[in-house]
């Protein structure tokens, strides 16, 4: 009997540690820490190309300015204002007053410093930012120029939240890889204080940086930790580790708002999705089926069942607060089988068709659940379809190199749509959709070269028009970016995904 | 011995050679292209062909492997293509990660699972044997990756008493010099950060030792089990030993040669077992570098790490062998 209540007591006793040991899971009073799915694995602020290390790098180290989603466009932060001299010739003037946060200046010559790291570092995986650019130029300690290739009206498209500026002084000193490591030291609003590669990333506030001083609320050490599973965020938001969890998929929106504590805040992402049917393979040739897929499909449904409702439909290749966009573009391809049914008649298929189509699967918000929901329109419609499932890799390697005819995809990251639009649509682009059409062609070619930004969003939406009608690939809508913050801290997410510190507000 | 260890290592080299073809094989024949998976979605068609070149990606197969294979003997793993590092790099600033996570598992399999299996052996069908049973079956029978995913759900969830995910709170760790949180906490005297480091690993260490557990259990328990019938364990008894010293001194002592033998097979499936673990717990480790350089088809981190890992279950079934020596002295070499 004594030694059975000894394990009692020893085993209260070892469940009483347990508990006393487990720290208070309260931040510091301005510490905010952020559940994030991308990976940090880098000192080199060149060494990766992924939005959220731009987003950290931007706001440690600098970079020439942003896009402001509210405002619906660029603003300049190491950049006060640009302008086009020549339709080649770019002038940017940075602020006088910025400084590195060693109190050095930042100058001209920094950027040019950039501007050839981003080039010629071996480790650089962001050359696509400053594609167009043929060279960079110091004209005095605050004036950069940038010579195009070619006129490149959409050039701050490549710039903006893209180009890092880091101290031509400091690298020249140390070398990249000391420079990188031991001595981050940039010029924007918050400072490096420590990464752990594949663990985490934390900054603190740079009171000196103008305005900052103002900004109380903001948090003074910010928190990036790598957590990629949704239910690890979720869990880590509801027990106080983390204040903003990224990217709750639909099916956990309920755990963070039933929670007291936490609420979810959405924002419409850049990214949208679409199906491309590539014109270079039978039967995708044949412009009445890809549009009779586009009236196949009932997108209202699969939002508002599958998607609950945490998706915005498009109607052409782009949404609100994109550049150029235009709710006017024809057709609107509102849900209509019977119609969609005589098309498929009509593009000669009077018995229907059999068609492979192809999606990834846990590569974006449910997919597979998706497609699976699309398949029995296409049959209903006469386009009897197998639905193929193979690995990302092996999927995004062939899609790549234009080797699927039908699949479901997305493209991240479009601000202003030039880019993408040429990427998928012109001829000479990239092979993924293979479609190529003269009018297209000219009309992208005269946006890039069309500076005054009324004509410029003109030709944007045209070519966005054209793309609509014939239909090499069909938009379906875009995604919400849902994120699970807590409620003593207040936060816009930016559909970028972008992070900014001082946009934190934190309230307790 | 020394000869038999010798002879041992160099048996090691055509399983080395073997392996690293096989892996290279089978990575070159999976689909999917490294410069498209790692660049980005802007890049143009002539980065890709540069990159290509760069990462020796356009040269035959063969080649590739004989390059990479006399770099590696020199001890070069060469660069990974997504960090642009060093993969020796990559590997030693995890490596600490999932040694720690292992030897805390390893740790608790053995802290729980050999008493519970000597008791369960000693008094077969008791109530405690029963419960030990149970207990193994369970571990056995969870996948790693769900019963992490539930430990996180009940542990941080609800109780919030454990945190879900990392390795250390910021603020709280001391000096990382060597990577080893915990051995450093310790020989540093930061009992805060010891204990943080422990809070930490207590539930990927469970998760990951669970089926271990259960396994170690079950053959502890059988050995026991045959050693308990032997005449010697009747003789100290007849002597008049207690039984709790017939049951340490002259059981376990002779049932340990299964036990060892398992534990290193273990260690096996419990390196490959931290490959899913530290994904789920978000655990900085090799495991989680592994997953990431097998999506975007990163061969020379992948051929790293699987070395890495091959060089591991050598080196622990040459130990375990190198064990039976001391367990039982009537082995010789």
């Amino acid at each position: 009997m004594k030694r059975k209540f000894g394990k009692i007591i020893f085993a209260a006793a070892f469940i009483l540690l347990i508990a006393g040991m487990a720290p208070r899971w309260v931040a510091a009073q301005t510490r905010v820490s952020i559940g994030v799915t991308e990976t940090m694995e880098t000192f080199n602020p060149y060494g990766d190309s992924v939005s959220l290390l731009y987003g950290i790098w931007c706001q440690v180290l600098g970079c020439l300015g942003t896009y402001d989603f509210d405002k619906e466009k660029y603003v300049g932060m190491l950049a006060e204002r640009w302008e086009v001299k020549e339709p080649n010739t770019w002038i940017f003037h940075l602020r006088k007053n910025a400084k590195f946060h060693d109190g050095s200046p930042v100058t001209a010559a920094d950027v040019v410093h950039s501007f050839n790291r981003i080039r010629t570092d071996p480790q650089s995986k962001q050359k696509q930012n400053i594609a167009p650019i043929a060279s960079a130029t110091a004209i005095d300690d605050h004036t950069v120029k940038f010579t195009t290739k070619e006129p490149t009206a959409p050039l701050t498209e490549y710039l903006f939240d893209r180009f890092i500026v880091t101290s031509k002084a400091v690298y020249d000193k140390y070398g990249a890889d000391v420079a990188d490591r031991k001595y981050p030291i940039g010029s924007g609003p918050y400072k490096f204080k420590e990464l752990i590669p594949g663990e985490r990333f934390v900054i603190t506030k740079n009171l000196d940086y103008p305005g900052m001083k103002q900004k109380k609320q903001a948090p003074d050490e910010l928190i990036f930790r790598v957590m990629r599973e949704p239910e690890q965020r979720v869990t880590a938001l509801l027990n106080g580790e983390i204040q903003i969890a990224q990217f709750i998929p639909p099916h956990l929106r309920e755990r963070v708002e039933k929670n007291t504590g936490t609420k979810i805040v959405a924002t419409d992402s850049v990214e949208i999705m679409f199906l491309a049917m590539s014109p270079k393979f039978k039967p995708w040739d044949n412009k009445l089926l890809r549009q009779a897929v586009a009236y196949a499909i009932d997108r209202d449904t699969i939002i508002a069942t599958l998607l609950k409702g945490e998706a915005t439909r498009l109607d052409g290749p782009i949404g609100r607060g994109q550049y150029a966009y235009s709710p006017n573009l024809k057709p609107k391809y509102e849900y209509n089988p019977e119609k969609a049914r005589q098309l498929v008649k009509q593009a000669g298929f009077p018995n229907g068709l059999d068609v492979d189509y192809y999606t990834p699967v846990g590569r974006y918000t449910l997919d597979k659940q998706i497609s699976e929901a699309i398949v029995p329109m296409l049959n209903a419609v006469g386009i009897r379809t197998r639905l193929q499932t193979p690995e990302w890799a092996t999927l995004w390697a062939d899609v790549q190199a234009g080797k699927t005819p039908f699949y479901y995809m997305g493209r991240g990251s479009i601000v202003d749509p030039s880019v993408a639009l040429s990427q998928y649509f012109e001829t000479g682009g990239s092979p993924r959709i293979g479609y190529s059409n003269p009018k297209l062609d000219n009309l992208l070619a005269l946006e890039r070269q069309t500076f005054d930004p009324a004509k410029r969003k003109k030709a944007l939406s045209d070519a966005m028009s054209l793309i609509t009608e014939d239909a090499p690939a069909h938009f379906l809508w875009r995604h919400q970016l849902l994120y699970g913050i807590a409620k003593d801290i207040n936060y816009k997410p930016t559909p970028s995904g972008r992070i900014f510190g001082d946009d934190i507000r934190v309230l307790r | 011995m020394t000869a038999y260890l010798v002879r041992r290592l160099v048996g090691t080299i055509p399983v080395f050679l073997l392996i690293t073809l096989l892996v290279f094989l089978l990575l070159h024949a999976a689909p999917g292209d490294p410069a498209s998976l790692l660049l980005s979605d802007n890049t143009s068609g002539a980065d890709v062909a540069e990159a290509r070149q760069r990462w020796g990606l356009d040269r035959p197969v063969y080649i590739q492997y004989l390059k990479f294979f006399t770099a590696a003997v020199t001890g070069d793993l060469g660069k990974s293509f997504r960090f642009a590092q060093p993969v020796s790099d990559l590997i030693a600033a995890r490596l600490p990660a999932t040694i720690e996570l292992a030897a805390f598992s390893i740790l608790i399999a053995i802290t729980l699972a050999v008493p519970l299996g000597v008791w369960a052996g000693a008094k077969p069908n008791s109530w405690m044997d029963n419960l030990g049973t149970s207990f193994g079956l369970f571990g056995i029978s969870m996948p790693n990756f769900w019963l992490g995913i539930m430990l996180i759900l009940l542990f941080a969830g609800n109780f919030h008493i454990l945190p879900s995910a990392g390795r250390s709170t910021y603020g709280v760790a001391g000096s990382r010099e060597t990577g080893f949180y915990l051995l450093e906490s310790m020989l540093q005297g930061n009992w805060t950060a010891v204990k943080d480091a422990l809070l930490h690993m207590a539930m990927p260490a469970l998760a990951l030792g669970a089926n271990m557990i259960g396994i170690l259990m079950r053959v502890t328990r059988s050995a026991v089990l045959e050693v308990m019938h032997e005449e010697y364990v009747v003789t100290a008894r007849a002597k008049g030993m207690a039984e709790q010293q017939v049951l340490w001194r002259h059981v376990l002592s002779n049932a340990l040669i299964p036990i060892v033998t398992v534990v290193g097979l273990e260690l096996g499936t419990l390196l490959s077992g931290s490959i899913i673990v530290e994904t789920v717990f978000a655990w900085p480790g090799m495991g989680s570098l592994l997953i990431m350089g097998v999506t975007s088809r990163d061969y020379p981190l992948v051929m790293g790490l699987v070395m890495m890992y091959t060089a591991a279950f050598v080196t622990i079934n040459l130990v375990i062998d190198a064990l039976y020596g001391f367990i039982d002295p009537r082995i010789r070499y």
